[in-house]
């Protein structure tokens, strides 16, 4: 019985595998496209602990940065023909979710793989790591917790994390500490707030064109200068130096959100 | 020739009985292994649905004595003199027997009572505020406390990765060398939510396993479902909200709740406890300010402040406290004392685990 049982197994799965690398041959050659995250300070390129205050907020307050760090995950592409290419996500963090870390270059570019062919129209990211991955427990790759972008006392992923210092900020070592997380939301607490933002950016007809010999570039840049001054107001170093819950960031939230633009495309 | 003919034959005869008597002993005792698995995960037959991600993190007999290590090894914490067992001690039901406020490394305070362990597989909610929503990310907490470990997650998992022993369990229990912090925290989760206390006398009692509770006992029951059971409700003892009990002023209040919902009108508010083997766990609430039940029923009687957050139900006419008598109280203590679990704080799956000389 239990031979017989083996023998269908190994022959319905040569046939399934057969089945298989004749799709891939016939109709789909998949290929591969990359988003960069280029982050920059309005019109200067950021840099990490510049030994001056090198960059200013719209209000002209000087400032330094010595971490910039943020996930992005459930990335989906959008086709001419109306449909999707979703990034898969795995339970356990250890695919879909990526981490851009301004320290570490080599983060800078997210590479999807095995997009089908087509004319891309637009893509769609999360900014943070939202509820459904929370309930599936110990997480690994880039939601690995020795990262440390984890609020252990409210626990959840810090979506976004910027630290550096300004002269004007009244905390101590003048320092400024923004970090924007915070999704959980309950019946009865009105002040529990999603702070997960998904943004759409379209690629404004210079579509990136995906096959087997292509691999386009999407050049995506974050400006921290609007995370500082965006739809939901200027943010003073001098009077808000330090964001470090849920409602206190959701109006940083907000600007995250309109801070990043697609600029152009290396096809 | 003929009698070695029937010799023979006797032979096969017996040799077959005894294969076949063999191969039943053998399905028997793999059936008998299945109904006691001591790693399975088994719901009591009065307590709701699991809330843990089992199908993430399977418990295997490995990946629980692992586990098991590391909550009674010190190597978690920054100087190595501090472990999960130190303040969640067995005999206890895993609260902690010695400190109001919990000390850490360096003889650290922390600012509230150590909670027990117990029934993890069935909490949403963990924490006096509630600010931790799954198991697993529990133990980051302690890990990371200035006051309790004082470590970080990363140093943890070099150290482990340092130790060839431990590296071996890890391969042992996940089929890789390599440790990571999911796999530590897999490891200790697989742990505690072994951690079930179903076997009190009150259990038995409720599941009619043939214990009875005396008459005292049972004015108690009575009492605690009329004054105690809409908060310490369900076979767990919580109905898994938080709420104002009643403890301070509006002066006083601690941010309790609050901290985690940046909302005032949960200041003061804390995560109902189970009162499970809670003659165990003193002292009593987030701030061990009662010594003994007495003290709490004292509280629940008479002792009730009120303030903007205090819950209704704990008005007698409009005014503050349930006005129990002294009988009542001691009846409900009584009762209470129904709920401690002697196999559970015996249960040898739980003790410090024999470590080899490394
Ligand atoms: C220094 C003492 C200390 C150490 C060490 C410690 N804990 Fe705790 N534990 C506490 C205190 C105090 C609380 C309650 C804290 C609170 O709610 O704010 C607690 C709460 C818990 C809870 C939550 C129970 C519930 O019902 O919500 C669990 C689970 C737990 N600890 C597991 C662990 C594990 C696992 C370790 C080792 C990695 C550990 N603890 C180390 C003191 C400690
Ligand atoms: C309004 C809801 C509510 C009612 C009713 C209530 N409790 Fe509580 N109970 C709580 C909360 C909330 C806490 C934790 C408070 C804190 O630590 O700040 C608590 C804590 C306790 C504790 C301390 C447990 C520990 O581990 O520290 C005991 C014991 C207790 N209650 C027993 C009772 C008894 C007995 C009654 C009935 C006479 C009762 N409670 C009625 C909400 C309630």
């Amino acid at each position: 019985m239990k031979n017989i049982l083996i023998a269908i197994t190994i022959l319905f799965s040569a046939f399934v595998f057969i089945q298989c690398t004749e799709d891939e041959v016939t109709s789909t050659e998949n290929g591969t496209l990359k988003l960069e995250f280029d982050n920059v300070v309005g019109t200067s390129n950021l840099q990490l602990n510049t030994s001056n205050f090198a960059f200013e907020n719209a209000l002209g307050e000087d400032f330094k940065v010595t971490w910039l760090s943020y996930y992005i995950s459930e990335v989906r592409l959008k086709k001419e023909d109306g449909t999707y290419f979703v990034d898969p996500v795995a339970f356990d963090g250890s695919k879909g979710f990526y981490l851009i870390d301004e320290a570490d270059a080599e983060s800078h570019v997210i590479e999807l793989k095995d997009v089908p062919p087509g004319n891309y129209t637009e893509v769609t990211f999360k900014i943070g790591v939202d509820a459904s991955q929370m309930t599936q427990g110990a997480q690994t790759g880039p939601l690995d917790l020795s990262i440390g972008l984890f609020w252990s006392w409210n626990s959840g992923y810090i979506f976004f994390a910027m630290e550096g210092a300004s002269p004007v900020s009244t905390a101590e070592g003048n320092a400024l500490v923004y970090h924007v997380g915070g999704y959980k939301t309950l019946d009865g607490s009105p002040n529990l707030v999603n702070n997960i933002k998904e943004i759409t950016l379209t690629f404004n007809g210079d579509n990136p064109i995906v096959n087997a010999d292509e691999d386009p570039q999407v050049h995506i840049i974050m400006d921290l200068k609007k995370f500082f001054n965006g739809p939901a107001g200027n943010i003073s170093f001098a009077s808000n130096s330090m964001r470090h819950s849920p409602a206190s960031c959701v109006d940083v939230a907000q600007n995250m959100a309109a801070a990043f633009n697609v600029d152009h495309i290396h096809q | 020739m003929t009698c070695q003919k029937a010799s023979h034959l006797t032979f096969y005869l017996t040799m077959r009985v005894i294969l076949v008597v063999w191969l039943a002993l053998l399905i028997l005792s793999c059936k008998e292994q299945e109904v006691s698995n001591p790693y399975q995960f088994v719901i009591p037959d009065n307590f709701p649905e699991s809330k843990y991600s089992f199908q993430n993190n399977p418990i295997t007999k490995e990946g629980f004595e692992l586990g098991r290590m590391l909550f009674y090894d010190p190597i978690l914490s920054r100087d190595e003199t501090v472990s999960c067992s130190s303040c969640h001690q067995q005999h206890v039901a895993f609260a902690d027997p010695l400190h109001v406020l919990s000390i850490g490394v360096d003889e650290r305070v922390g600012t509230r009572n150590a909670l027990p362990i117990q029934n993890m597989a069935f909490q949403q909610f963990f924490f006096w505020d509630g600010g931790v929503n799954h198991l697993d990310f529990v133990p980051i907490n302690a890990i990371t406390n200035p006051v309790e470990f004082d470590e970080s997650v990363g140093d943890i998992v070099d150290k482990l990765n340092a130790s060839s022993f431990y590296k071996n369990q890890f391969n042992k229990a996940f089929g890789e060398k390599e440790v990571t912090s999911q796999k530590v925290l897999h490891a200790l989760s697989q742990f505690m939510v072994l951690m079930i206390s179903a076997n009190s006398r009150y259990d038995k009692y409720i599941r009619n396993e043939g214990e009875l509770l005396s008459t005292q006992e049972q004015r108690g029951l009575l009492l605690f479902k009329q004054n105690c059971a809409n908060c310490h409700s369900t076979d767990l003892f919580t109905n898994g909200d938080f709420l104002n009990n009643g403890l301070d002023t509006d002066e006083n209040l601690d941010e309790g709740r609050a901290r985690i919902t940046e909302f005032n009108g949960d200041k003061g508010k804390f995560k109902v406890p189970s009162l499970r083997n809670v003659a165990l766990t003193d002292p009593y609430m987030h701030d061990g300010r009662f010594n003994t039940l007495k003290q709490v029923l004292q509280h629940y009687s008479n002792g009730i402040k009120t303030s903007s957050t205090v819950d209704n139900s704990l008005f007698t006419n409009n005014s503050p406290g349930l006005s129990l008598t002294e009988d009542e109280q001691n009846d409900i203590i009584a009762f209470l004392q129904t709920l401690t679990d002697e196999s559970f704080i015996k249960d040898k799956r739980f003790s410090a685990p024999l470590m080899p000389k490394q």
